[in-house]
């Protein structure tokens, strides 16, 4: 039976390097992919493309592709990226350019661009009456952030990628393409299989071994229940799905490296941020996660059958980056002796000054570090005779103008004096700029891409 | 004679975000285990443990394959990572704070 195997070699932007250069070097595969985008990534991009037209890419792609792409050719692993960013082809000319300087003659690359809506493109899809419901709020009317607006892009699917695999691409440059479809490309163009009947349980299976890799060590022993027992995390290994024509998979990783893979580390990615289990909707198909099974076969080896799924939806998922105020934060730091009574005080300073300067905001938050500040009213009670060693009190403050949030920077400033004896803060930071998302539906129809192959002369 | 237990004793969890929804995977250790859960883990449970901090509704889908709960929290972040002004911006912590939730054992 047709074995393909898949590696996953980033799971954000600023994720390990050394571990995916492990993976092309003694991981067998057949395919690498990076994902490098979080919800945030996209906006922060655009700004970058705005200031400066040959940017706007994840500027890691240079490097990353440096330290593998010479290997990979070598030992014909292909290359799948999102580091495209909001400038996918701007990414792939750089891309180009490295493998000239590396003597790379030769190689190909897809460029795959489509995911961006402009804000022409939004106003005309608006004028033809589509409505951009917030999937978040559920509010109707998207022009209370119409003139903030700072990107859109759709989560678009794999069909660009199976093309460019297709016309012999040895690496992928995307933008938006979701995370998980940077997988199940390369599954759907190896098997052959089709976005048509026959094959939609399979696609489920890609959309579901897409969804256990893409975080990279996120199966394998990072952000884990098993934290304490996951040896040498340091070295941690990405992980290698296994993938057999009839849609299992077995999951594992470098012999050798860190971390773990176990039937633990696999079932804390299914669960992960998926919603309705039955119906986990991405692009390319909707999985159904609640038929599968998970098997430990071996050391560092899980296998997953009877993954399954159906139609692919008629609607992508878009993000829409907003202009949205200024948070600023900070923490002041109090010791013992009466750490918290000192926290406690330092609170109520802190709320008469700004209401002396007549802060305001849309929200201001108050955590005691040490306390309640990551478990909130979960959080146990303190029992009666209780002296922490220090408490911090954690400010935030969102507001929709600069100068408000300044208000606050310049107010827990005086807390250095005002708060009890020993309390300190690092330098209060400057605000910064918040760009909210509006997360929301449009028609596969109104989002065309292309895919632009690239050969280095 | 039952006895309560926290839910740590019984399972596991991890937690992450999407926009403003709050998921938390809840794994038993084993089936009786994730019998009990079924049965005591509640939408009504789960809100009262997390009071103020999850505005929206709750809904619980079961995945009795890998013996787990999925546990989706609506209006739980703080309006999102891009702009909450919680620590923790994207519930990372969600499942911990989860695990302090009692349950009642033979």
């Amino acid at each position: 039976m047709k074995k393909v195997r898949v590696g996953a070699g980033s799971a954000y932007w600023g994720d390990m390097l050394d571990p995916a250069v492990e993976l092309v070097e003694k991981g067998d595969i057949n395919y690498i992919g990076f994902d490098h985008l979080a919800e945030l990534t996209m906006a922060q991009l655009t700004r970058m493309k705005v200031r400066d037209p040959s940017r706007g890419y994840i500027p890691d792609i240079v490097p990353w592709m440096r330290a593998i792409l010479p290997t990979c050719r070598e030992k014909g692993i292909k290359v799948i990226s999102n580091g495209g960013g909001a400038n996918p082809e701007a990414a792939g000319e750089a891309v180009v350019n490295l493998a000239k300087e590396l003597g790379l003659t030769g190689l190909k690359i897809g460029v795959i661009i489509g995911d961006e809506i402009t804000r022409e493109r939004l106003g005309e899809l608006i004028a033809k009456g589509i409505k951009f419901k917030n999937l978040d709020t559920g509010e109707e009317d998207i022009s209370v952030i119409s003139d903030r607006i700072v990107a859109a892009n759709v989560y678009i699917g794999c069909d660009r990628i199976i093309e460019a695999l297709e016309e012999e691409a040895d690496a992928v440059i995307a933008g938006r393409v979701s995370d998980n479809a940077l997988y199940v490309g390369p599954l759907m163009h190896e098997f052959g299989w089709k976005f048509e009947k026959p094959y939609w349980g399979l696609i489920g299976a890609a959309v579901t071994i897409g969804h256990i890799i893409e975080c990279a060590e996120c199966c394998t022993g990072g952000m884990s229940n098993i934290w304490n027992i996951a040896p040498e995390l340091w070295k941690v290994g990405f992980p290698i799905a296994e993938v057999d024509e009839n849609g299992d998979a077995v999951l594992t990783k470098v012999p050798g490296s860190g971390g773990i893979v176990n039937e633990w580390t696999i079932k804390e990615h299914l669960v992960y941020e998926i919603h309705d289990p039955a119906n986990y909707l991405m692009p390319d198909g909707i999985a159904d996660f609640t038929k599968l099974k998970v098997e430990e076969i071996g050391k560092d080896r899980v296998k997953v059958t009877n993954m399954t799924g159906k139609h692919r939806p008629d609607t992508l998922k878009m993000g829409i980056g907003y202009e949205d105020g200024f948070i600023f934060e900070n923490t002041v730091i109090c010791p013992w002796p009466n750490a918290y009574e000192k926290a406690r005080k330092a609170e109520e300073i802190l709320r008469e000054r700004l209401k002396m300067v007549k802060l305001d905001a849309d929200e201001l938050r108050i955590d005691y570090l040490g306390i309640n500040t990551m478990l909130g009213s979960t959080a146990a009670p303190l029992p009666p005779d209780y002296e922490p060693n220090e408490v911090g009190l954690r400010v935030a403050v969102k507001a929709k103008k600069r100068e408000e949030a300044v208000k606050v920077r310049r107010e827990i400033t005086h807390l250095w004096t005002l708060a009890g004896l020993g309390a300190h803060m690092g330098v209060p930071p400057d605000p910064r700029p918040v760009i909210s998302l509006w997360h929301t539906l449009i028609p596969r129809e109104e989002v065309p891409t292309r895919c632009i192959i690239r050969e280095v002369k | 004679m039952a006895k309560k237990v926290q839910l740590r004793e019984l399972a596991y969890a991890r937690s992450g975000d999407k926009g403003d929804i709050s998921d938390i995977g809840l794994m038993a250790f084993n089936k009786e285990n994730y019998e009990i859960l079924k049965k005591q883990v509640t939408v009504e449970r789960v809100k009262a443990h997390f009071g103020d901090m999850v505005k929206g509704e709750v809904k619980i889908y079961e995945m009795p394959n890998i013996n787990a709960l999925e546990i989706v929290m609506y209006q739980a972040l703080g309006g999102g990572a891009p702009r909450t002004l919680r620590y923790d911006q994207t519930g990372k912590s969600m499942g911990n704070a989860l695990m302090r939730m009692e349950v009642e054992v033979e």
